[in-house]
Order: C-alpha cells, then structure tokens, then sequence
C-alpha cells in the first residue's frame, strides 16, 4: 500500500521582501498508516515550515515550493501538491487534519466551540440536521474526553483551559474523517501534566483507527514516547533519520548528540563550581 | 458587568454635564453683556430686566450656575427671540430632520463601506487596492461642503434629476445622504479592509482554512464575524458625531435641521437658541455615543461571559 | 535508515515573476508610490502658497469690475476671475497661506499640549494620569463643530481665535498615543538603569523617553494638519472663518456658490484645491507610518 503523505526533495522558499529564505532545504520522507513520523528540531529548523508549507497553509505569495508531496488518501485519487497547488483543497479537511500549535488562539473568539466543530462535521455530510450535527459533535467531544460534553457545546473558547481547548481542536480534526493527522507541536503550549493527556489521546486514536500522524516537536521527551520514526532536522535540512530507538539510544551524527544532551539533568549542586561563577561575575 | 455599565454612564453623564457647563461659562466669558445676548439686539430695556431675572444675571457666578441648572432640569432653556418660542421646542422640532438624515447616511455607508472595505482587504497590497485606496483618501479629504455643492451642480442643477434643497420629497434626502457618505464610506471601509486583513492573518483562520472551508466561508463567517464588533461600534460612533457634524450639508442643502438651525441663529446673534441646539445635540450624540459602548461588550462574548477557567 | 544526505546546491523556484508578486514586494512598492504622490501632492499646494508674494499675480483684494467672471486662463488668469474682478489664483493662494499659518499653529499647538500632558500621565500615573484621561475623554466627547461655532460666535472669527480652538479638538488624540507610547517605554529596563543611575524623573523623560515617542507622535500631528485645514475651511465656509487678512478658501467658495452654474470655477477650483493638499497630507503621513511599521525580515520560522 502507498503511503498517505510521500515527500520527496521538498524545498520552501520564503520571500522576505529583500531576501529569499531557503526554509526547507531538500528533505524526503514517508508517512504510512498506523505510524507516527516525528520532524525534530529547534525552533527555525523549518520543522513547523514542512508541514504548514505541504498543507498549504503558508500565507499566499510569501512561500514558493518546488520538489514534490504526495498526498494518497483513502477514497481519493494520489495528488502532488507542489505540482498542482490548488489540489491542496481536496485533502484538506478530506483526509488530512491539522491539530494547531496554540489551543488558546487557534479557534474564532466569537464563536461557540459546538458551532466551530459543527462547522466541519457539515463539511464532510452537508445533510445533516441541526439535532444531528450536535449528536455527532457531542459524540466526539466524548471521545477525545472532554467532560459534560453537552453543555461545553456551547461554550466560547475562551472559557475553557487550555488542555480543553487542545482536545477539541483534535475533535475537529477527527471531524474531517482523516487518514492522515498533521500535529504541529501540538503540546508546546501546554503545561507538563497536561502534555501526557493529550499525547495518550494521539496515541489512542492512532490504535481504534490506524491513522498516520506526522508530528512536530521540539521536544525530545515527546518525540520519544509517540514515534516510530524520527528526523532530526536543522536549518531547513535532514540531519538524522531512523527508527526511533535507534536515533535516540545509538545516535550518529554529533548534532543530534548535541541535541540529545541538551536536555538538563537534574544532579547534586556543586558548590565548587558556582562559587567560580559568582566570583567572575 | 454591572460595574462596567455603571462607570459608562457616570462618565456620559459627567460628560453632558461638562458641556453643559461649558457653554454656559463660555457665554459669561465672552465680550459683551450676556443678558444682551440672551435678550438679542432688538431688546428693549425692560426686556434686558427680565432676562437679567430669568437667569440670575445680577447674582454671583456660582449662584448663576444654579440658577442655570435650575432652567435645565426643568427642561426651560430660555425663548428664542428670533423665532418667539421656547428655544427647547425650536430645536426638538428640527431634530428629527437631522436624525433622518443621519440614519439614512449610516444605513447608506453600512452597505457600500463593508463590500469595498473587503474587496481591498482581498487584494490588500496590488495595485488595485492601490488604487481603491487612493479613492478612500480622496473622500476622506473633501471637505463636505464642497463635495455638496458639487453634486447639487451636477445632479440637482444641471442635470435636474433631483431636487436641490429642503425635503419636500423623499427625492431631496438623496444628494445631502451621498455627500455625508462619501466621507464615512472613506473611514469605515478602510477600518473595515484593517481589520479583514488582521483577521485573514490570524491563526484561527489558517487552522478554519485546514478544515477545508472554502474561501467565502473563510471571508463572510469567521473573519467577518470577528471583525463585526469594532467595526460595529465604529458605525455607532459615526452616527453620533453625525448628528452634530452635519452643520455643513445641512447648508448646502437648505435641509431644516438643527446644524442649519445653529448656522442661522449664530447669524441672528441667538443666544437662548445656540444654547439651546448645542445642548441637545451634545446630550444626544454623548447619549448615543454611550449605547454603543455599552453595546460592545454585549456583543464580544469575551467580555460579556468573562473568563471561566475550566478543567 | 539513511545518513546524513550530502550537501546539494538547489536551484531556486523563485523567479523574478513570483518575486514581484510576493506580498513583501508588492507591499514595499505600494508604499513607495504612496509616499511619492503624497509628497508631490503636497508640494503642488504648499509651495505655490508659500511662495505667493513672490509670484506676478495680482492682489488678491484688487477688484477689476471690468474683468469680472473671466474663465480660467483667460488674460493671464490662471484660474480666473470672481464676480468682482478680483484673480481667483491670488485669492486662493494667499488665502491658503492663512489656510496654512492656522492649520500648521493649530497642529503644533496641539501636537505640544498633547505631547506633554501625556508623557506626564504616561510616565506619572497615579492622579496626574486621571484627572488628564478624563479630561481628554470628555473633550473627545464634545460635538466639536458645534462647539467651534460658538466659541467663534462669543469670540470672534479672528486668526488667534480659531488658531486656539481648533486644538482643543485635536489634543486628546496626541495625548492618547503618547500616552500609550511612554507606558510602553516606562516599562522598558534602560529606564530602571537611569533611576538607579540616580537621574531625576523629568530628565529621564525629556531625555531618553520623549525622543523615542516623538517620531511616531510627529507622524498622527502631520495627519492632524489634513484635519486642521478641513476643519478651518468649514468654519470659513460658514462665515466663521478668518477674513483678515485674507479670506480663506472655505470663503471663497461660499462667495462662489451663488454663481456655480454660470462660473464654476470660483467654487469649484479653491475645493479642488483644498483636496490636492489633504490627500497629499494624508498619503504622505500614511506612507511614512507605514513605513515606520513595517515588520523587519525575520529569519525562517520552525
């Protein structure tokens, strides 16, 4: 079987008014059924770039893409995207769903999250009723376990807390019916106890209906529970690639051990070493 | 909540009452005998006696200021010499020529402003916008009196397909409605094109466009919606500086309101009557000026449902 | 799985066609044009007006009642003539500078007060922060031609008259950004290190708080100009203007309205010309806004 999302040699150029920025500087990888695909990085590697870029989703005129993202859907027929850009409309929300970085800013202010989630159940079965798009909705909101559904329907996103808000922008994503779920960093605004949640959330859906998820992270302890396979990008390149235990247990390349280290340890104080300190300073 | 429409309306109260205080300094301030002004030139001695007593002309500052407010609250603000009537109904009887005007400019800028203001939000930064931009300025800088005499040159007078002036038929509201609309469509289409592209920038918009809605959804739902409060206030806004700014066109078109009411008693030296007409407009446009604000966090459910966290 | 994929040189996708076209480009260009026309714009009303004792011109009182009513460019009159004679060019060029002389004192009389009174309140709070926001509320509130009228009724339609009333309008739109401006700076941590460095609070703020406030505040005063002159040619439309020593162009035109169909010229060109001056006023400010306000070119995000 073809995988959902097939990249091969993607570029992004972003157009800066004076300058070209070369965001995504050749990079090719796959995303199957049932396995979740990791792009690791620190902020400006081009991580956040790749997906948004191959979804479309980088503001118009701003990005030039060149290279190829292949996109084969359950139900629909294989479309490169960088080929032919206005394709990008049949999968989006038709297969492949975006779960956003920022719960907090990523649904309108001004409407009721029922009506929100509403909104792309209708997309995908325009005849429903009324009654039966908040049966659907509430049964979704069930599933990614956001108590008292029923009355959280017509709440604003305001008045819900962040890990909330999270698992309803997963909830609208599942809306979508998608093969392929693009989650860009999608627990860096949240807090540490919450992350776990909705990462267990990811890892369940991912088990009842065997969808791809690619994932974006800057965060080593995330990318080490949910994946299967990692990439370890910098500055807009492929640094490192492979099954996960393997990048993160045995790594090659002396940038990913870098990155591996960098993560603090906690460890005795030592005294002798923060006396030199506050003595330079 | 409660507060908040508690602090408004203390301050728009506060507020009529400094215009109503300022004008009644301002006149004491000024040259000249304030019971001449009030009495007019025509007024005989006996007459000048009678508003000296009226308004407590001879008495200290502050008792003045009392006997003032004494008139006002009941409702008696001095007889308009030039028209021998009380200068309160003088000005009531004209107002509803203005708010007619005012509310069919409104109505008028609502339906043009918004589509051109999203048009330009659409093509933000071509040379079209570029050029519909140019055109928004161009309204933004006639001055209405101008704009009116150009339109009743060129609609009423040359080409007499409309009537000139006062508003015999409902034809004559037509001309002095587009010379105001031409300066508020300016202002609320570009405040409508600022807040369209903030809102097309935003992240809620992206993640809307990721679910697959199409491009009008986009546009006429969720930015729209968003964007709807401020500039929905802004038109609130525009409607009370129009019922006192529209003094011009008022001119211009001979329209029996209270702005050519004001022009003509500062022509008549009227003092009773500019009191008079400043005081009401002031007291309305504020009044109206309070709705709206009061009218905004009604409509951002931000405001209005207050932060609720939950878990 | 693979390595580290050697380094390729990719040729660009961006060709010179998608260049142009990119928001950041088109953006910057619009801008560019923008600020060109404004300038010119400008420049076509100021300096004529500036220059108008210089130029072979009548005088704009000077009535010819043998020339009266004379089509523009006829007889060396540029813009023709008035129902007295009187060269229509002079009167508007050297009613401008009246025009202009109010507007400019205008602006810079309320650009200062607005200036001071907000870096005060931004930089002071507490009462001093107050009592001027609730001032500058109220005046906002105020129906201000209305108001105009009667002061200039109760006080004269003299220069100094309406040079003093119309920022009394103006003022609480300077104090507000200003305001917001020096709360912004206040917090910055360069003016922690001058208290601590012992510099009284005024200085700091004259010093190294107002100079990074006044650019953008400078750039709202020049768009409070456009307002200024409208706002003067109103009053003078309606025979509140100032008639000494010149009248001005609201005047003129009032004086023209009665003979709009036979001389449209004598209403028609000093609007026009009140037009070219504001639209240029208005692009210019909002070109150099927008420049100001441009975003600096970030590197690529993640």
């Amino acid at each position: 079987m073809s995988p959902l999302l097939d990249v091969e040699d993607l570029q992004v150029e972003l157009i800066t008014g004076a300058e070209i920025v070369r965001a995504v500087d050749g990079v090719s990888f796959t995303v199957r059924s049932g396995e979740t695909v990791t792009l690791i990085g620190e902020s400006g590697s081009g991580k956040s770039t790749t997906a948004m870029g191959i979804l479309g989703l980088l503001p118009a005129g701003l990005a030039v893409l060149s290279g190829s993202a292949r996109f084969c859907l359950p139900g629909g027929r294989a479309v490169d995207v960088v080929a032919d850009p206005d394709a990008v409309r049949t999968v989006r929300g038709h297969g492949v769903s975006l779960v956003p970085q920022d719960p907090m800013t990523a649904l309108s202010p001004v409407h009721p999250i029922g009506r929100q989630l509403g909104d792309a159940l209708r997309l995908r079965q325009p005849g429903l009723s009324r009654a039966q798009v908040r049966e659907h909705g509430v049964a979704l909101l069930d599933q990614v376990h956001i108590p008292r559904a029923g009355t959280q329907w017509d709440a604003y996103p305001h008045q819900l807390s962040g890990g909330m808000l999270q698992r309803v922008l997963i909830a609208i994503a599942l809306a979508g019916e998608p093969a392929l779920l693009v989650a860009d960093e999608p627990t860096s605004a949240l807090d540490v106890t919450v992350q776990a949640g909705i990462l267990d959330l990811l890892m369940e859906l991912q088990e009842r209906t065997g969808i791809g998820i690619l994932l974006i992270t800057h965060d080593l302890g995330v990318a080490r529970l949910v994946s299967d396979r990692i990439h370890v990008m910098r500055h807009g390149r492929f640094v490192e690639s492979g099954e996960v235990e393997q990048v993160v247990d045995a790594p090659r390349e002396e940038y990913t051990r870098d990155l591996l280290a960098a993560v603090p340890a906690l460890g005795e104080w030592d005294d002798a070493e923060r006396n030199e300190t506050e003595a330079s300073a | 909540m409660l507060r908040y429409l508690g602090l408004r309306i203390g301050q728009g109260l506060l507020t009529v009452f400094l215009t109503v205080s300022t004008v009644f300094l301002l006149v004491r301030l000024a040259p000249g005998d304030p019971a001449a002004a009030y009495a007019g030139p025509t007024a005989t001695t006996e007459d000048l006696e009678r508003v000296r007593a009226q308004f407590g002309l001879d008495q200290p500052l502050l008792a003045q200021y009392g006997v003032f407010l004494r008139n006002l609250v009941q409702g008696d603000l001095g007889t308009s010499y030039s028209f021998q009537a009380p200068a309160l109904d003088v000005v009531l009887g004209r107002l509803p020529y203005t708010t007619t005007l005012a509310t069919s400019a409104i109505l008028l800028t609502t339906v043009v402003a918004v589509p051109l203001g999203v048009w330009m939000a659409r093509r933000a930064d071509t040379m079209r916008e570029l050029a519909g931009n140019m055109v928004t300025i161009a309204g933004q800088s006639m001055p209405d009196f101008w704009s009116g005499i150009m339109l009743l040159t060129l609609f009423a007078v040359a080409v007499p397909i409309l009537p000139a002036s006062g508003f015999a038929t409902w034809g004559g509201l037509v001309l002095p409605t587009v010379t105001i609309a031409i300066l508020q469509v300016a202002l609320i289409s570009r405040l409508v094109r600022r807040e369209m592209v903030a809102a097309l920038g935003t992240p809620y918009l992206s993640v809307a466009r990721s679910r697959g809605f199409g491009e009008g959804t986009l546009i006429w739902r969720y930015a729209m919606a968003n964007s709807a409060i401020p500039v929905l206030t802004a038109l609130g806004t525009r409607f009370a500086a129009m019922l006192n700014g529209v003094v011009v066109v008022e001119v211009v078109f001979s329209w029996p309101g209270v702005g050519s009411l004001v022009v003509r008693a500062l022509e008549t030296r009227d003092y009773p009557l500019i009191q008079a007409t400043v005081l009401v407009t002031a007291a309305l446009a504020i009044g109206v000026q309070l709705l709206v604000d009061l009218a905004y966090p009604l409509l951002d459910p931000r405001v209005r449902l207050g932060k609720v966290a939950s878990s | 799985m693979s390595a580290v994929l050697p380094s390729v040189e990719r040729p660009s996708a961006v060709t010179p066609a998608l260049r142009a076209a990119a928001p950041a480009v088109r953006r910057a260009r619009t801008l560019r044009i923008k600020t060109w026309i404004g300038l010119v714009c400008t420049a076509v009303v100021v300096l004529p007006v500036v220059m108008a004792s210089l130029l072979p011109l009548p005088g704009p009182d000077t009535q010819d009642l043998s020339a009266r009513r004379l089509p523009p460019l006829t007889d060396g009159h540029l813009f023709g003539t008035d129902q007295l004679g009187r060269d229509l060019l002079s009167r508007v060029l050297h009613g401008g500078q009246v025009s202009l002389l109010v507007g400019l004192l205008a602006v810079l009389t309320s650009g200062l007060i607005g200036l001071a009174l907000g870096a005060l309140a931004g930089y002071l709070g507490g009462w001093v922060d107050g009592v001027a926001s609730r001032l500058a509320e109220a005046q906002m509130a105020l129906p201000l031609l209305m108001m105009l009228l009667l002061v200039v009724a109760l006080f004269g339609s003299s220069v100094p008259v309406i040079t003093a009333v119309i920022p009394l309008a103006q003022w609480p739109e300077v104090f507000r950004l200003t305001r917001s401006l020096v709360l912004v700076e206040r917090g910055k941590p360069y003016i922690d290190a001058a208290r601590v460095l012992g510099l009284h609070r005024i200085t700091i703020l004259y010093r190294h708080v107002l100079p990074n406030v006044v650019r953008p505040v400078s750039l709202v005063v020049l768009l409070l100009l456009a307002q200024a002159v409208l706002l003067e040619s109103a009053l003078s439309y309606l025979g509140a203007g100032p008639e000494r020593p010149f009248a001005t162009w609201g005047r003129i035109v009032s004086d023209g309205q009665d003979y709009v169909t036979t001389s449209w010229w004598i209403a028609t060109l000093p609007g026009l010309v009140i037009v070219l001056l504001v639209v240029g006023v208005n692009l210019l400010g909002d070109g150099l806004r927008d420049r100001s306000r441009r975003p600096r070119t970030s590197g690529g995000k993640a």
